[in-house]
């Protein structure tokens, strides 16, 4: 067998073997964005876990640590939010028709009929859609989120691959390094230590800013008095981890929001001032602090790595994108920077 | 029976030993109490390298240090591949990648099968945010030996230079 034919028929290997890993992971597509979640999740709290070893807590005790505050925690939100959640979604759900409502959307179609040309009189519907709509991204919220089998597997499976990630995340690192060639071991080591220094302070300092803008919004929609105010402060906070989108998707649904509840636009101003308070104070105040070190990207490269991960991965990409592209990155200019050191020498 | 259990247990054991042994004899981690030892044994990466295989060239980035547990090792600089140093059993090299980020200014290349024990900078950094007292005492030690190095090599430069000026004829 020529030199030739036996590199083609490694090439043909790693390809049929890459070809059938994703075919695997497509089928179990499930568990891949369960594990992915775990993750993200325990990549944000190992910090918290080392600090809790400095003040001399094994890894295993600082685990159950933490995990003891989050179970408490999350067992009070349980009890203090779920009925309030479930509430506001059942409600979205059933869909929204107030007479006032009805008016000002008939109202409003009716000056975009008559002054927009190409529309060419046709009847809109905006109501129907609107409500179909909102009728839609509940069951969705419901099916993806408080969907009862989904929620039990993920509340016993999330925390589960949580804590094993925690606990012996640096021997899953040390095996993962181990399997390296001799030639790419250094290399690969690198390589993670520099992506932990950027996309990791990139994607806690993003959780904790999510978290301070729902809190923010929930209070601001709160004190305005919208209905579900609860879900979709959450909603933006959450959004907000997606670049660009994010914050424009939170504010669009509290406004349409306020709009079906009153009929008047003034507590959609209310909220729009709301919003851009809190994308100003998120700006100058949390993003400086929090996301100090980011992956620096251009922001045209950020916006198409969002769209293209939307498409693709739909919310997950979206959300992922940024540190995806933040990780290829880092790869790409280490990896020609060694290259062109490998030349000179 | 138990001739069975020895022999599982056994090999593992005096792995372990042998390790502890090489570690106590680097200044780095000598006086180590043995609960430290542990912890710096569980960040060692562990790899085994054939004859004449390339560690790491002269050029390339440089993460940290590497401890012969078995074999020998050539440190070379290029591109001549002029010798500088030959290693043994419990050598280490590369101790300054642990401290600055500039590229290896050497290369190492195996003379013979090799076992090495690698200890690099995020451990290291890891460590010190975990442990502190004890990434400290290892980033003293650090300090130490480096500065050991610098005495031998002000020592060396210094008879050099003296060798120099005596064999240099008077004008």
């Amino acid at each position: 067998m020529s030199r030739q034919t036996g590199y083609l028929i490694k090439i043909a290997v790693v390809g049929i073997i890459a070809i059938a890993g994703i075919a695997f992971l497509t089928t179990v597509s499930n568990i891949v964005k369960m594990v992915i979640i775990s993750a993200l999740l325990a990549y944000i709290l190992d910090p918290l876990a080392n600090f809790l070893e400095s003040r001399g807590m094994s890894r295993t005790s600082a685990t159950v640590a933490i995990f003891a505050v989050f179970f408490i925690f999350t067992g009070i939100s349980y009890m203090v939010f779920l009925p309030l959640l479930s509430g506001e979604i059942q409600a979205l759900q059933s869909g929204l028709n107030p007479a006032k409502a009805g008016l000002i959307i008939d109202r409003l179609e009716d000056f975009m009929v008559a002054n927009i040309p190409f529309l060419g009189g046709k009847d809109l519907n905006l109501l129907t859609r609107l409500e179909n709509s909102m009728a839609k991204t509940g069951e969705w919220i419901f099916d993806h989120f408080l969907d009862t089998a989904s929620v039990i597997t993920s509340m016993i499976l999330i925390p589960f691959i949580i804590f094993f990630l925690m606990k012996d995340g640096r021997e899953f690192k040390k095996a993962f390094v181990s399997i390296m060639p001799n030639q790419y071991f250094e290399f690969t080591l690198y390589l993670l230590y520099k992506l932990n220094a950027q996309i990791g302070n990139y994607l806690r300092g993003q959780f904790i800013d999510a978290t301070i803008i729902g809190v923010l919004s929930v209070g601001a929609l709160w004190f305005i008095g919208v209905k579900y105010f609860f879900i979709i402060g959450t909603f933006a906070g959450l959004a907000n981890l997606i670049p660009y989108f994010g914050p424009i998707a939170g504010a669009t649904i509290a406004i349409i929001v306020s709009i079906l509840q009153t009929g008047s636009f003034q507590m959609a101003l209310y909220v729009i001032i709301a919003f851009t308070l809190i994308k100003l104070f998120d700006d100058i105040l949390i993003q400086p602090i929090v996301v100090a070190r980011t992956v620096h990207m251009h922001p045209l490269v950020v916006l198409l790595s969002v769209l293209i991960g939307g498409k693709l991965f739909g919310i997950l990409g979206m959300l992922l994108s940024v540190p995806i592209v933040g990780f290829m990155k880092v790869v790409a200019r280490e990896s020609i920077h060694n290259y062109r050191r490998y030349r000179e020498v | 029976m138990n001739k069975l259990w020895e022999n599982i247990f056994k090999p593992r054991q005096n792995k372990k030993d042998e390790i502890d042994d090489i570690l106590m004899k680097i200044p780095v981690f000598q006086d180590l109490k043995p609960h430290a030892l542990k912890k710096i044994k569980c960040i060692l990466h562990q790899r085994e390298y054939k004859t004449n295989e390339i560690i790491f060239s002269q050029g390339d980035v440089g993460l940290g240090m590497y401890i012969i547990e078995r074999g020998s090792v050539e440190i070379v600089c290029d591109p001549e591949r002029h010798i500088l140093a030959e290693l043994q059993d419990g050598d280490f090299f590369g101790e300054l990648a642990l401290l600055d980020d500039s590229p290896r200014s050497a290369s190492a290349i195996t003379k013979t099968p090799c076992r090495m024990l690698c200890f690099f900078k995020p451990e290291l950094l890891d460590l010190l945010d975990r442990d502190p007292k004890l990434g400290s005492r290892i980033l003293f030690k650090l300090a130490w030996t480096i500065g050991e190095r610098l005495k031998t090599t002000n020592q060396q430069v210094k008879e050099l230079s003296c060798s120099t000026y005596s064999t240099k004829p008077i004008q």
